[in-house]
Parts: structure tokens; sequence; C-alpha cells
């Protein structure tokens, strides 16, 4: 388990946002799928992941060997993520 | 140039993905579908069924199915019960189970991965799923037949006794399965046969009132006021009945026949555009049959021919097209035949399947009267074909 991370040090790495934006669009995916969809290793998706995962803003649920990732409902965090990325996205500006 | 006026108000109602709200004739099978399923709606969670729905093409299987699901759908939102009902057309996934699964799966998670596992591993997840969500699935499989081609009794097995593996756990997938007869599953081992022959409703196939009811009923929703007369759908309706009572072949022909008329700038749908429809789906009777026919009966044919192209009727009476007939054979001066050889000529053209008769007593009893019908090929069409012939055998 991480030490809770700083709000600097969750946003300061592309590819975690890259992950909050395609599950933000996409609802959910396994991991596989979202290594795909950004073009980066299965170990570095998964390690990213994991992050987010222990910082409580994302989720996954297991079916037999797949985890499906999403965004945590729950999680006030993600819920701001959400609608960060929301505004950003239609704003454009 | 003139305005372009279509006669459809909203053909999508013709679309053979529409369902009506309203499946005439097929209101007692819609019934019993209901009562099979009534379970679901109450205790979903301790009973499942399989059912099968079986009749020929056209006959309704699939409307069916899906104005039950649409409806059993739209009560269970009503009673907060957790109900899905998913239609599969396993022909559509090469009658694959993983692929089937796939897609029941995708409607509970959409970006479910498409690879990685085996279809066993994928009706767990599934269960896992509806568990998860409380819910109850309502399957049906359109097709059926392809899957058993495919798979055999191990998949339909799967599918059936699924619950034996998960005792004492709620009851979570129902199945209909749609086929047009039994002997499909003649091939499956006597067990799994038995699981799913329980209920079977079978579809007979529509009588001609019930074809002419159908195609009313669309006629309302997908065209404007008065565009299709009465004669032009009796004439589809006829048709249909001839190709096995199939109500999908005339709904296909009603779409078609609008659209030659719009195409041809009619202000209705004339059952000579029923006609055009038709001959562009079915292969018109060849040159060949026009050129063997004798050349009285040519000549009995080309005046019909006229009669048809002139009246826009859907029938003629015998009277009438001996009439026509006699025309034709003074513009050739030719004595015309007798009535009772009149009615050999009919009797072969019926045969060939270039025209069709039918005899109508009056009321007053005062005698017989023939109709002729042309149901495949346009009057027009017929007539410049007809009169071809003609000239070259008088060359």
């Amino acid at each position: 388990m991480h030490d809770k991370l700083n709000i600097e040090e969750v946003f300061s790495s592309r590819l975690r946002i890259k992950i909050l934006k395609t599950l933000n669009r996409m609802g959910e995916l396994n991991v596989s799928d979202i290594a795909r969809r950004l073009g980066i290793n299965y170990e570095t998706t998964s390690q990213h992941l994991k992050i987010l995962e222990d910082e409580g803003i994302i989720q996954h649920k297991m079916f037999g060997r797949i985890r499906i990732f999403r965004l945590n409902e729950h999680s006030p965090k993600a819920k701001a993520i959400q609608n960060l990325i929301e505004i950003w996205e239609q704003n454009g500006k | 140039m003139s305005q372009y006026q279509s006669v459809f108000r909203d053909e999508t109602k013709l679309d053979i993905n529409y369902v009506p709200h309203r499946l005439p004739h097929r209101d007692r099978e819609l019934h019993l579908l209901m009562e099979f399923f009534s379970f679901a709606l109450q205790t979903p969670d301790r009973m499942a069924q399989r059912v099968l729905i079986t009749g020929d093409v056209g006959t309704g299987k699939t409307a069916l199915s899906q104005r039950f699901g649409t409806d059993i759908t739209r009560e269970a939102v009503k009673r907060a019960v957790h109900l899905r009902y998913v239609h599969v057309n396993c022909r559509e996934y090469r009658g694959s189970l993983f692929l089937i699964l796939q897609h029941v799966v995708s409607t509970f998670h959409p970006n479910f991965p498409k690879r990685g596992y085996s279809a066993e591993e994928l009706l767990r997840t599934l269960m896992q799923i509806l568990d998860e969500e409380s819910a109850h699935v309502i399957l049906t499989l359109d097709e059926f037949d392809s899957l058993v081609e495919r798979e055999g009794s191990e998949a339909v097995y799967q599918l059936t006794r699924l619950q034996e593996t998960r005792q004492n756990k709620p009851q979570r997938l129902s199945l209909i399965c749609i086929l047009r007869n039994l002997s499909a599953i003649a091939k499956l081992d006597p067990s799994t046969r038995s699981t799913l022959q329980s209920n079977i409703i079978n579809l007979e196939k529509y009588s001609k009132p019930q074809l002419t009811d159908i195609l009313n009923d669309r006629v309302a929703l997908a065209f404007k006021p008065s565009m299709v007369p009465e004669e032009t759908i009796n004439l589809i309706a006829e048709l249909a009945h001839s190709e096995n009572g199939n109500a999908r072949f005339g709904i296909e022909l009603l779409w078609r026949a609008g659209k030659y008329a719009n195409a041809e700038n009619q202000e209705t749908v004339t059952p000579d555009c029923a006609r055009k429809a038709v001959s562009s789906i079915i292969p018109t009777i060849r040159k060949t049959d026009l050129t063997m026919l004798g050349l009285h009966e040519k000549l009995f044919l080309l005046g019909t021919a006229r009669l048809f192209k002139q009246t826009q009727k859907a029938s003629v009476t015998l009277t009438e097209a001996e009439q026509a007939y006699t025309i034709v054979c003074e513009e050739r001066n030719t004595k015309p035949n007798t009535h009772t050889q009149l009615w050999k000529y009919l009797r072969n053209l019926t045969n060939t399947g270039i025209i069709k008769t039918d005899v109508t007593t009056t009321t007053n009893s005062r005698g017989r009267t023939t109709h002729i019908q042309l149901p495949t090929i346009p009057a027009h069409e017929l007539e410049k074909e007809l009169a071809a012939i003609l000239e070259k055998g008088d060359a």
C-alpha cells in the first residue's frame, strides 16, 4: 500500500490523467484494453492503476480472471476529477 | 417540375426490425407467453422458464417475442423488478455460444473484453453479474437451430441445466428458443431435448384475412391516409398468402409497392405497383413460358393484361377478360374462340402460374363469377412481352 499521495503527485503523471480520461469516457475497461488504447504496456498500466486504486479514485471488479476497472462512484475525489475532465473538455479553452 | 410527394408517412414502420404495438391475430400466443413468465414479475429468483416458439417464416415468431420482451420489461420497471429481456439472433453470431454469451454480458458491461476466456467462464461471469445485480434475464435465442447445429447438445445443456450447478442460489436465466420446427432439435440428446420441450408455442401460418388485417395496420402506420387502396392490400395479402402465409413478405411488398408509386409519381399505390414490387422480389416467369403458349392463349392473356393496365384493378372477371380478348382478336382479324375454349386457356394459364383464378358465388345465386388475378407480373410488362412475341410470330 502506498502512502497517501499529494494531489500534485497524482496529477504529475500524463499517463494517469490519460487513464482517468479514458475511464471517464468508456465507463469501464479491463487492463489490456486500457493499455491498448493508450499504447503502453500491460505492466506500466497495472502500476498506474494500482496507484489510482490505492488513492480510492478507481475501483476494480473481478470476473473470473478478468479485472474490470472503473472510476469509484463513491469517491468524492473521483467525482471531482470527473467534473474537472468534463468542464475541461466541454469548454476547450 | 412537379413537387415530390411521397405516399409514405413513416416508412420505418415497414422495416423488418420494427415491432408494432399491436400484433393482430397473435393475442392468444402473447397472453400465453406472458402467462409462462408471470413468475418473473412476482418471484423471479425462485424459478426459470424455457419456452419454444415454432412456426414457418413470416408467422411472427420474432415480432411476438420482441413484443413480449418490451411488454414484460415495462411491467417489471413498474414493479421495480430487475428483469432484462435480451434478444439474440444466433445466426448473426454464427451459432457460437461464446459470441452469444458475450453479447448478453455486453448488455451489462459494454466494454467487457472480447478475448481471453472460454464460453464456460463467460457463463459463470454472466451469472456473477446477475447475482450481483439481483437481475433475471429472459434470453431469446432466435434462429436457435443455428446454435444447435454448431454447438450441439453440450451448449444447450449448459444453458438449460445451469441451475443444477448453482444449488440453493437464485434462478437467474430463462430461455425462449425460436425455431421453424422441432426437427432442428431432434439431434439433441434426449435429456437436453426434454428440458426444452415442456412449453411450446406453435404459430400457425396466417390466413388471407389475417394477412389483410396485418397489412391494414401497417398501412395506417406507414402511409398517408387513402394512399393504399383496398384492392392493393387485397392483392398483397393474396401474394403473401401464396408465399406460405408469410407476413414479412407481405410487409416488404407493401414497402416496395410504395417505393414504385413514389418513383413513378403516382398518387396512390396501385395494384400494378404491387405487381412490379413482387416481380422485383420473385423472378418473373421466363419468356419461354409465354412463347410456349398457343396463339389464342397469348391473345387472351394480352387482352387480360391490357384490361389490368387500363383499369388498375386487382382482379378482373372472366366476362371482362373475354370482352378484351374479343377486341384483340378483332384487331388481328382472327375469329375469337368459344367461351368453353377460354376455360381451357384459363386453366392452363393458372397452372403455369401466370394468372390466378378465384370463383365466387353471388348472393342471389344467379351464378358463379370467375375472377382473374395477375399476381406476379406487372400488366404493362406482360403486354409488352406478349406484343413482342406475337409480332415475331407474325413476321
